[in-house]
């Protein structure tokens, strides 16, 4: 099947978690501990963010393996093209709200929003503020919109080529144009989305930690859709050669993410500088279920379920620990944004109470997550069905039907040279 | 090798393509393949030749494990018991400060143990001597070899004719 079509059946649930998802925003308007909506503001920018991210993360590796010259994924590169198709409408506009949110002074959820008389803040207003934060988010989803909208519409212009290299090379001029520039602004836009809300704390490694984040989200959810996808009778070229290598990258971008989470705790940890170790200890004495857990989830669980090659080809193992992965990052991102929103919100003052959709996500936080995901989905979905699910004239469209990882495992692939 | 010399019959190819495809003859006719020499990884030979995955990272597991405990408990037995000294501050029991060092251990004991056991398992020892069929094969050649002395004298002319049939460039004798 060459043409995918979006069931009524599957636009009635995403709208169903789209409309969980409004109800849930629409209480923590009137269930909030705080005022100033700040339960509504945190769990709208943490959504918007995370998945903002994800969308962000899949463009980015298109972009890398068009410029690596890597083929495997040719297969299933309309799945990826639906999935970064987000930052064209959605992205923006979750965006843009966020942005007059800050800028009009709705959301009270920066601390450097206002500074006062705090010498520290004073000194980071340059980077700091509301003009630069509304200007940066702005040009920099804008920029990832704009290089999403030229590679899609490349890729799908080379349908209609004439088959040769002449697309791909354009291709991969503009994939390599967007990754230096990428590399810059996804960092500078981390810090100011991510990072600022504990205003005073600063770490360098902390765009590569919850850009890799955003990474294995991202590849989890691909393994999750291409799994279904599969399920449906869509996407009948991939194979379990794909499925690995799919499962190797979450699997080897959850050690990464562990890897940067661990260096940027132990040297805080060890080097015990105030101002820096207060971010770790609040969060391993306030949130110990949620600190530790996000090692569970995102390291441990992981590690040992996809150590073994077998696991990566099982779907229904690999199914798992991708949901898993994927929930685990969406708390990774939580524990990142709300302390700092809370300490905000009470004015530096300790919590000494357990703050409803602060100290543990409830209810509402799951919902909200619920209703976001529909979106994310609903969109690639649509997108999907706009295009042809198999590309055509792709120069690597034969090696990728062949992709092959070199698993023994006692199975007999004959097919591996068939085709010379 | 045993010290006894063995009897081996073998052809060499140029192209790797041609090999796979006289491998897949070979299987077609059940000739039983004694050793195939590559001069680099050729996609799709495990399969034809029927191997099953190595469980050289079994090994390579067991070990990391052993390693990952040796240096966590080394060192907490060094810093809690034998020579405690205080860190900047911090507890005799530090976890954190042990991590990098368990991690490297663990890649130490594992890479290591794997290297060890591959060389063990295929009898190499300092100053092994090994020969080869022919030295062109860790060059530009690809053989197939088939035992000489465990095949009758019809069952070699018949490997010779699938040498010829399959393309070898070159059919040679030789007792190592």
């Amino acid at each position: 099947m060459n043409n995918f079509t979006f069931e009524s059946k599957q636009k009635m649930l995403f709208g169903g978690m789209m409309g969980l998802g409004v109800i849930c925003l629409i209480l923590s308007l009137f269930m909030d501990d705080l005022g100033h909506q700040t339960r509504f503001w945190s769990n709208f920018m943490h959504n918007s963010i995370f998945f903002t991210g994800i969308a962000t993360m899949v463009l980015f590796f298109v972009a890398v393996s068009v410029t690596a010259w890597g083929g495997w994924y040719t297969v299933f590169k309309r799945l990826w093209e639906s999935m970064y198709s987000f930052l064209l409408g959605p992205a923006l506009i979750l965006v843009g709200i966020m942005v007059v949110a800050v800028y009009g002074d709705f959301a009270h959820v920066y601390h450097w929003m206002h500074p006062g008389d705090d010498e520290i803040l004073i000194h980071k207003s340059a980077f700091l503020n509301k003009n630069w934060y509304a200007i940066a988010s702005v040009v920099v989803v804008g920029a990832w919109a704009f290089f999403a909208y030229k590679l899609r519409a490349l890729s799908l212009a080379e349908d209609n080529g004439n088959g040769g290299f002449a697309f791909h090379k354009k291709i991969r001029v503009w994939s390599a144009a967007f990754l230096p520039i990428l590399g810059f602004s996804s960092a500078a836009i981390i810090w100011q989305w991510v990072m600022s809300v504990d205003a005073h704390w600063y770490s360098t490694l902390f765009a590569w930690y919850s850009g890799a984040s955003w990474f294995v989200s991202g590849m989890a959810l691909t393994v999750i859709l291409l799994i279904y996808f599969q399920g449906k009778g869509y996407f009948t070229k991939v194979t379990d050669e794909h499925i690995h290598d799919l499962g190797k990258l979450v699997f080897a971008f959850s050690i990464f993410w562990t890897y940067l989470w661990f260096s940027q705790f132990m040297l805080i940890w060890y080097a015990n500088v105030g101002e820096e170790t207060i971010y770790f200890y609040e969060r391993m004495n306030d949130y110990p279920v949620l600190f530790f857990g996000n090692l569970l989830l995102n390291f441990i669980m992981p590690f040992f379920v996809l150590m073994r090659n077998d696991t990566k080809r099982k779907r229904g193992t690999l199914l798992f620990a991708s949901c898993v992965v994927l929930f685990g990052h969406w708390i990774d991102y939580f524990l990142m944004l709300k302390p700092g929103i809370l300490h905000t919100a009470l004015h530096g003052e300790h919590a000494h109470d357990a703050v409803a959709g602060f100290s543990m996500p409830g209810l509402i936080e799951v919902g909200t997550f619920i209703g976001f995901l529909g979106l994310f989905l609903y969109m690639t979905f649509r997108r999907l069905a706009k295009m042809p699910i198999e590309a055509k004239n792709d120069p690597y469209l034969d090696e990728s039907a062949h992709h092959h990882v070199g698993y023994g495992g006692g199975e007999m692939h004959h097919d591996a040279h068939e085709h010379h | 090798m045993e010290n006894q010399n063995k009897s081996v019959l073998f052809g060499l190819y140029n192209d790797e393509e041609v090999l796979l495809s006289a491998i897949e003859k070979a299987n077609d006719q059940h000739l039983e393949i004694m050793e195939v020499f590559t001069p680099f990884p050729v996609h799709g030979i495990d399969e034809l030749l029927g191997f099953t995955e190595s469980r050289l990272h079994i090994v390579g597991f067991i070990f990391g494990a052993i390693g990952a405990a040796f240096a966590f408990l080394f060192m907490t037995w060094v810093f809690t018991s034998d020579w405690p000294i205080i860190f900047g501050g911090k507890p005799y029991f530090s976890a954190p400060a042990f991590i990098p060092i368990t991690f490297e251990l663990t890649v130490l004991f594992a890479s290591i143990a794997m290297v060890v056991t591959f060389y063990a398992i295929c009898g190499l020892w300092p100053g092994k001597v090994n020969p080869t069929l022919d030295d062109r094969i860790t060059d530009d050649k690809f053989c197939i070899a088939f035992d000489a002395d465990a095949h009758s004298k019809e069952e070699l002319n018949a490997i010779k004719l699938f040498f010829s049939e399959t393309l070898a460039e070159e059919v040679h004798t030789k007792d190592i």
